[in-house]
């Protein structure tokens, strides 16, 4: 996902900044490092604001653990891709993921109209593909109709929905593209830039025989692979590398009107796995990696200055870990259960069910402990889906329940718990053992470590909890098939922006991610509904005092109700090479790629 | 001949099918599908969900979808679509299974090269220190784990800067000319080769060097030396040819254990071959392309083995396959 935060001023501030920022656009050439540009500039250029002036050549390597799946922007759907794609197709707006603001891309500017359901984008002039051929408000509209093809079904297109309706797309000129949205949605901005401007006079004729999905494979070869964003493709050599070029008609200049990318060249190096990333990082032939565990953090802070490079921290990641207890009911009446019957059995249902169970488990959990250990110190507590990284919508005010034992033994004696035959474990006024199981994916050692913790801590209180590891795809079939587990942590992220509809399936009682009780045919009960209602309002409306109340109070519910215990979250540090200009490694992916565009070599006798 | 070729290939056929509906059966036992990885990203719904698993053709029984595959794989010899990335099967395995072949080849080159002379050496240095240097030396490199072996040579590697990180190419290969080209590939071709080709060298050196003795024994070697000719023309003359017999039958069996070795080995080197887009395909659970890449490596370890036979057949002419 790439977009950005919508509302009504947020945007007339953005349009603002544009015009005044088109009105910069010079057509001259840089001095000393001028380049010659055998393409003229567009007459409507897009001035980056950057640090600095940079000059022209060399390369920038990133290790990637995973190999792209598809070069086709609209179909690709997991992280190799999209961090590719991304680079390669240029959308109506891009991200700041910086400043965390939305600002514009092949949209020079925008408006809205005053009832918020109208939106106007105004392109730029000029603006061309990688092969020349101009884009205009047709491959927009194009592309829309893409991601609206049911038979396709891209992942993108549940954003690009409100209530289940569609959005209409025209195009009254070249340069104009209209957005009619059904209702008042705060996401439209962000859905928006996630629809990928694909060439419409080299894809149409693929789309309507029906084989878009297979088109721009991998396999493709690089000179007809058009692209509307500043990179497209060198080469690509399967499980090796992905090589990205300038694309030399791209529409971006720096602030002396210097066509932009600086870099000849973006290398995605794919390697196996984390270990040969750092390595390949070690060894030199890698410039940046941007997933390192914390473990490895002191590593990599010793080798800095023999290495030439330097280990940024970036801060907490966005990605959250928490836990949650079960309480999914059968839906149906097969495989010798009752429909509606609680798939925990109705004894540990009622533990489970009770926010007292729940905040006495959050209160037992050393969460200090968490961080020294299994992460290195590299941690921070969080209370909410939107960790401290987000400038926008993180509220240090908001707290959860957090360690203290003694109120944990209390809640447990008020709830009937208690040592009735002396084994050190609690049982319920039925007799029955205070103990149930906590699974997690047997291939995140943080996780795992972090639960076994959770056991000792969970012991103090008398509660007896075990950790079990599962692979990935077995755990899966617990959460959503089988629905065979009683307690499971896990950990969850979103894309760009990190915005609270991004959670809808997360928040919503219907929703296939509102994991402790998913995909309910109706709101089960009030606090469900409550959710519902919440998560209804903060997205139908484009007023931000709004929006940020009722987030306000999904948090303060999810937090009372202790529906999910939240967990640390990791503080992000990445090492980079030494030696590259206006490079600003963020939380937000892509970590280190997301303003290449206008990233340099600083200096030519780079270290080896 | 002719006619003992086309029965091992017919008999090829029963043995992939089985081959075939083994690992579809084991796929559709494995818990969860495609789309388990995708189904936990918040921003996508239930609906989007069941739509990709319609076009994937996931929500049909596993039977229905089986026989699909047979169908399209024997009318059309089409072995499906990957779907992650939307491209034939085929396609998307034909690199590799070069790329694992080269490997496999450079680590057969390996054994054999060392495994014969050092085999020699052994037989005619018998219970003497060479000889048991050697047999220790040997054993104690098969007793190391590839996947060790591999971690301790690309560390070596990333420490001294003598070798390559793993990979196939360096960044620049495009740039070299093609003498420049083939020293990088060896470069990069070396430490894995290293790894996968030492690994049955203990065993072939020791088969070397008993059936040399074996050989050595015999009436007609007594005479040879009897005759006076010197130790060198006694063995690589006369006892060598009829000792490398059983290690004919060996090579090709060999060359099956090498291409298996060759994919713990590419896992560990980044080497782009086939049990990188295996182990990518089976974590991913992408149906079709594990399939096939079974199927592939299935057919190089027929392959393997019948090599084996028609080499026995050319080098004794005692052996005959009519």
């Amino acid at each position: 996902m790439y977009g950005g935060r919508r509302n009504l001023r947020h945007a007339a501030l953005a349009a603002g900044l544009c015009l005044c920022l088109v009105g910069c656009g010079a057509p001259a050439h840089g001095p000393a490092s001028a380049r010659r540009d055998p393409y003229p500039l567009p007459p409507d250029t897009m001035t980056v604001a950057a640090p600095e002036v940079g000059s022209y050549g060399g390369r920038f390597v990133i290790a990637q653990t995973s190999a792209p799946k598809t070069f086709n922007a609209i179909m690709s759907n997991e992280q190799s891709s999209t961090d590719v794609n991304n680079l390669m197709f240029a959308s109506l707006t891009s991200y700041d993921n910086y400043e965390q603001v939305d600002r514009p891309q092949l949209a020079k500017s925008w408006a809205v109209s005053p009832d918020g359901l109208t939106w106007t984008f105004h392109l730029r002039r000029g603006a061309r593909f990688s092969d020349g051929h101009p884009i205009t408000a047709d491959d927009v509209r194009f592309s829309f109709e893409v991601m609206y093809d049911d038979s396709l079904h891209p992942s993108g297109q549940d954003l690009l929905k409100v209530g289940g309706r569609q959005f209409e797309v025209t195009a009254p000129d070249s340069y104009t593209v209209v957005i009619r949205i059904p209702g008042r949605y705060a996401m439209t901005l962000p859905a928006c830039s996630a629809v990928r401007i694909m060439p419409r006079h080299v894809l149409e004729p693929a789309f309507r025989r029906g084989r878009f999905a297979s088109a721009y494979h991998l396999g493709t070869a690089p000179e007809s692979l058009v692209t509307s964003g500043a990179w497209r493709l060198r080469q690509y050599a399967d499980h090796e590398k992905v090589v990205l070029e300038r694309n030399p008609y791209w529409f971006g200049v720096d602030t002396k009107g210097q066509r932009l990318p600086y870099l000849d060249q973006v290398v995605f190096l794919i390697v196996p796995d984390q270990n040969t990333a750092a390595l390949k990082f070690m060894s030199g032939d890698v410039d940046g990696v941007d997933v390192v565990k914390p473990e490895d953090y002191k590593t990599y802070a010793d080798g800095a200055a023999r290495g030439h490079y330097t280990l940024y921290e970036i801060g907490p990641s966005l990605t959250t870990n928490f836990l949650w207890f079960n309480l999914n009911r059968w839906k149906d009446s097969k495989g010798g259960h009752r429909a509606g019957e609680p798939c925990v059995g109705r004894v540990k249902y009622a533990w489970f069910s009770d926010p007292r169970f729940r905040r006495a488990v959050s209160l037992a959990l050393d969460r200090g402990a968490m961080i020294r250990g299994p992460f290195f110190g590299s941690a921070i507590k969080n209370w909410s889906m939107l960790t401290a990284a987000n400038r926008v919508w993180y509220d240090p005010e908001v707290k959860g329940a957090d360690y203290d034992p003694e109120a944990a033994r209390r809640q447990l004696r008020e709830l009937g718990f208690k040592d009735r035959n002396g084994d050190g474990i609690l049982e319920d006024a039925g007799g029955h053992a205070v103990s149930f199981t906590l699974k997690a994916n047997s291939n995140n050692e943080i996780r795992i470590a972090m639960d076994n913790l959770i056991k000792d801590d969970l012991a103090h209180v008398g509660i007896r909890c075990t950790p079990v590891q599962e692979d990935f795809n077995a755990l899966v079939s617990n959460l959503r098939s089988d629905f065979d587990y009683d307690a499971m942590s896990l950990g969850l992220g979103v894309g760009v922006p990190s915005d609270p509809g991004m959670y809808q399936n997360f928040l919503r009682s219907s929703g296939a991610t509102h994991y402790w009780n998913m995909r309910q045919a109706r709101p089960e009960n009030p606090v469900e509904a409550a959710f519902d209602r919440l998560i209804e309002a903060n997205i139908g409306t484009l007023e931000m005092p709004v929006r940020q109340r009722t987030y306000r109070q999904i948090q303060k519910l999810l937090n009372d109700q202790c529906l999910v215990v939240w967990l640390p979250v990791q503080i992000i540090r990445l090492p980079v090479r030494n030696g590259f200009g206006n490079l600003r490694p963020t939380v937000l992916t892509h970590r280190l790629l997301w303003n290449i565009d206008r990233v340099f070599v600083r200096s030519r006798q780079r270290p080896a | 001949m002719r006619a003992y070729l086309l029965r091992r290939l017919f008999q090829a056929i029963p043995l992939l099918l089985g081959i075939s509906a083994l690992t579809f059966l084991l796929l559709q036992l494995a818990p969860g599908d495609f789309l388990n990885t995708m189904a936990e990203n918040p921003g996508i719904s239930a609906e989007t969900l069941e739509a990709m698993r319609h076009r994937f053709g996931l929500d049909r029984p596993w039977y229905a979808q089986y026989a699909l595959y047979l169908e399209n794989l024997f009318l059309r010899l089409d072995f499906g679509e990957s779907f992650s990335r939307h491209q034939p099967v085929f396609t998307v395995l034909r690199e590799g299974v070069g790329n694992t072949l080269l490997l496999a080849g450079a680590a057969a080159i390996v054994t054999w090269g060392l495994a014969i002379p050092l085999g020699v050496w052994a037989a005619a240095r018998q219970h003497r220190w060479a000889d048991r240097v050697l047999s220790l030396a040997a054993f104690v490199w098969l007793s190391i784990p590839e996947v060790l072996s591999g971690l301790l040579l690309l560390l070596l590697a990333a420490r001294t800067g003598w070798f390559p990180v793993g990979g196939m190419h360096s960044l620049d290969w495009e740039t070299l000319g093609p003498v420049g080209k083939a020293l990088d590939l060896l470069r990069h071709l070396a430490l894995p080769a290293l790894v996968v080709g030492l690994v049955p060298l203990a065993g072939r050196m020791r088969q070397m060097r008993g059936s040399l003795l074996d050989v050595l024994h015999l009436d007609y070697v007594t005479a040879a030396r009897a005759k006076g000719l010197d130790e060198g023309t006694v063995i690589f003359k006369h006892a060598l040819r009829n000792a490398l017999n059983p290690l004919i039958t060996l090579f090709g069996y060999t060359l099956g254990s090498l291409v298996s070795g060759a994919f713990v080995a590419e896992i560990i080197f980044s080497w782009p071959g086939l049990g990188r887009i295996t182990l990518d395909a089976l974590l991913s659970q992408d149906q079709y392309l594990v399939m096939g890449a079974v199927l592939m490596a299935s057919a190089v370890l027929i392959a393997g083995n019948l090599v084996a036979d028609l080499l026995l057949a050319l080098a004794d002419p005692r052996i005959s396959h009519a």
